[in-house]
């Protein structure tokens, strides 16, 4: 991907940087003083590095101008606008910010970097200080993969919660929380191969998602990851009228990944832990009843309408269970992770088949994942922090009993159909 | 006069016997032909069909995206739709061999017109199987897209869509066919606002509640007594 900033004002900043130790690309909204802030925290890493700062120039606000940034440029920090969302599409964030990651990517290899990061949350909280704690360990222990901790609560990150985080690490065999980031930082040597030409043909004709691909390929590599706690990010709120889409788009690359990287993940077992800096910060947990009316609905209405398209991609017996939640009273409604577990790779492995358009099958989806979620609120809605994490230890431990299954019906998807 | 009568009479009935005869090994020769074609079609057919089998044809078909040829096979099976229609295509073949041999002048006249029937034939069944296709297409997607906005009417709506579609594809396929064009024209009008309408009262009453819905959570945000919404997916 070739990337090029585009304004002329800081055409000779940008000429002066020749080189750097390591590039920060900021997607998410940061004032001047954030940017002033993330500088001079970044300046106290070991060794001073020379840090170049990416800010997407497009979200800049009127009265930051490109000018205005470079002042804050130091000898050791140079904040250069560049155009990082450039290529985002209104309705398809996810495929706009795998973008991003590229062109940071990108930046980062043009300016010859040991290693790079990616920032595109809010925090809590937040002090620029958790930057640096993303950074400091390529920059002090060579690490390829830094990936966010976040402080959890229970009704927040539902799909990484969900699917994301328990299915790569049942697939990759590494618990990682939040696989998916998105502040992440990257090696020199990671992000060389997510710019590697055989990542850019993509995989049979669909392009690579560089958020989604991140930690696949730094896992399959056994490159060194490691965890940072972080204090808990502010998420934008839910769109109703887009979650299908929203399911759709993050589900697409993870179970193309999941095809592209089949060989390796087969081979993995058991799961391990990754080390984790610092220490979890804690936050408080709601513990009143919450409506889940809404996705029940969704539910019943799936049951009664998409049985047929269902039918395509489920075993009869997912079915039948289906049917029967279908019939329980809202209160009495719980989905069993085993059940959850095998729809997950069932639709895995119909993505991987072609059973039906793509894009059809993972928005079929969505009446199921909103079953899954109306069943963990009941289960957690009283819950505390540890009752919490208990209650996804188990939902991961399904996902790694249930990988037989899953080997089973990829390797012979005609022969083994319970 | 009576003699006159009996020679006319044997005159007419030698001519008749003997053109007759005439047709006799002309219409032997159409019934040969239709036999060995009948033979040699369901000969090719058995091996079109065993090839096809063993290509597992029918899921492929479904594997490239026209899952739908299937309802429209016989036995809901492309394998057997295609090898019946070589079968058939053989047998005509040896159809029109036949009657080549009863009359060649009236065989070269048939033979010509249904030569220039068939790019009518092709493109009607063209415009079938994309139809069929697009139609399956749009139907799922506002079945899925309707189900995900809980609208309770979505499969009302996903039919709806479905039939219209088809209902276009069929009179598109008359016309090309040139079938009895004004009619199709006709019907098709009526058919079509029929179903516009139909879906655009069904789609009214039933939005009743989605809009109900849409303004109590707008005043609830007005009023700001909304109480906030815990869960966040991504």
């Amino acid at each position: 991907m070739e990337v090029e900033p585009i304004h002329e004002q800081v055409q000779e900043i940008t000429e002066q940087v020749d080189s750097a130790d390591l590039v920060v690309g900021v997607l998410a909204e940061l004032g001047q003083e954030g940017l002033a802030a993330l500088c001079d925290a970044l300046q106290v890493l070991p060794g001073s590095p020379r840090v170049v700062v990416l800010r997407d120039d497009r979200a800049a606000k009127p009265d930051q101008s490109s000018v205005a940034e470079a002042k804050l440029s130091s000898s050791s920090c140079h904040l250069i606008p560049w155009p990082l969302l450039g290529s985002a599409t209104p309705g398809t964030p996810v495929v706009g910010t795998s973008a991003a990651y590229q062109a940071v990517f990108a930046a980062s290899e043009k300016f010859g970097a040991r290693a790079c990061c990616v920032i595109a949350s809010t925090l809590e909280t937040a002090t620029p200080g958790w930057i640096r704690e993303l950074a400091q360990p390529l920059v002090e222990r060579n690490l390829d993969l830094v990936v966010p901790q976040y402080a959890r609560r229970k009704f927040e990150g539902l799909l990484n919660s969900s699917i994301i985080s328990p299915l790569m690490r049942c697939l990759y065999g590494k618990r990682i929380h939040n696989p998916m980031g998105p502040d992440l930082g990257l090696s020199r040597r990671l992000f060389q191969k997510m710019l590697g030409p055989e990542r850019a043909a993509g995989v049979g004709g669909n392009p690579v998602h560089s958020l989604a691909s991140v930690a696949p390929a730094a896992l399959c590599e056994n490159l060194e990851v490691c965890e940072v706690h972080l204090p808990a990010r502010i998420y934008p709120p839910t769109d109703w009228m887009n979650i299908s889409s929203l399911v759709a788009q993050i589900l697409s690359p993870i179970f193309l990944d999941m095809e592209r990287n089949a060989a390796c993940w087969q081979r993995m077992r058991a799961s391990v832990s990754v080390p984790a800096i610092g220490e979890p910060v804690l936050v408080s947990q709601d513990t009143g009843t919450v409506d889940i009316s809404r996705m029940m609905e969704s539910f019943q209405l799936g049951i009664r309408d998409l049985q047929e398209i269902w039918g395509l991609v489920l075993p009869p017996s997912t079915l039948l269970e289906l049917r029967k939640l279908a019939r329980l009273p809202s209160e009495q409604f719980r989905m069993p992770d085993e059940l959850w577990v095998r729809i997950v790779y069932d639709f895995a492995l119909a993505h991987r088949l072609r059973t039906l358009n793509r894009d059809h099958l993972l928005k079929s989806m969505t009446p199921l994942y909103l079953a899954w979620i109306s069943s963990y609120a009941h289960d957690v809605e009283t819950a505390g922090r540890t009752a919490l994490e208990e209650r996804l230890e188990r939902l991961s431990v399904a996902y790694e009993v249930g990988k037989t299954y899953l080997v089973s019906r990829w390797r012979w998807p005609d022969q083994f159909n319970p | 006069m009576w003699s006159q009568v009996k020679q006319q009479l044997a005159e007419s009935t030698a001519r008749f016997l003997t053109r007759f005869a005439n047709l006799l090994p002309g219409l032997a020769a159409l019934v040969v032909a239709l036999l060995i074609s009948i033979v040699v079609g369901w000969m090719l057919a058995a091996v079109v069909r065993r090839l096809l089998s063993s290509m597992r044809f029918d899921d492929r078909l479904a594997h490239w995206g026209f899952p739908s040829v299937a309802e429209w096979s016989p036995m809901k099976s492309p394998i057997l739709l295609v090898s019946r229609a070589i079968a058939a295509l053989v047998i005509v073949t040896g159809f029109l061999i036949g009657i080549a041999a009863v009359d060649a002048e009236w065989t070269s006249q048939l033979a010509r017109s249904v030569v220039a029937y068939i790019p009518n034939m092709l493109g009607a069944a063209v415009v079938l199987l994309v139809g069929s296709v697009v139609a399956r297409f749009l139907a799922r997607s506002v079945l899925i897209g309707a189900v995900n906005l809980n609208l309770h009417y979505a499969r009302l709506l996903s039919l709806g869509v479905k039939w219209m579609v088809v209902v276009l594809t069929v009179a598109m396929a008359l016309e090309h066919l040139r079938i009895a064009p004004g009619i199709v024209k006709l019907a098709f009008g009526i058919l079509f606002g029929g179903i516009v309408i139909t879906l655009a009262l069904a789609v009214g009453l039933g939005s009743k509640d989605l809009v109900t819905r849409s303004l109590e959570r707008d005043a609830q945000k007005a009023s700001g007594d909304n109480l906030e919404e815990p869960f966040r997916h991504i």
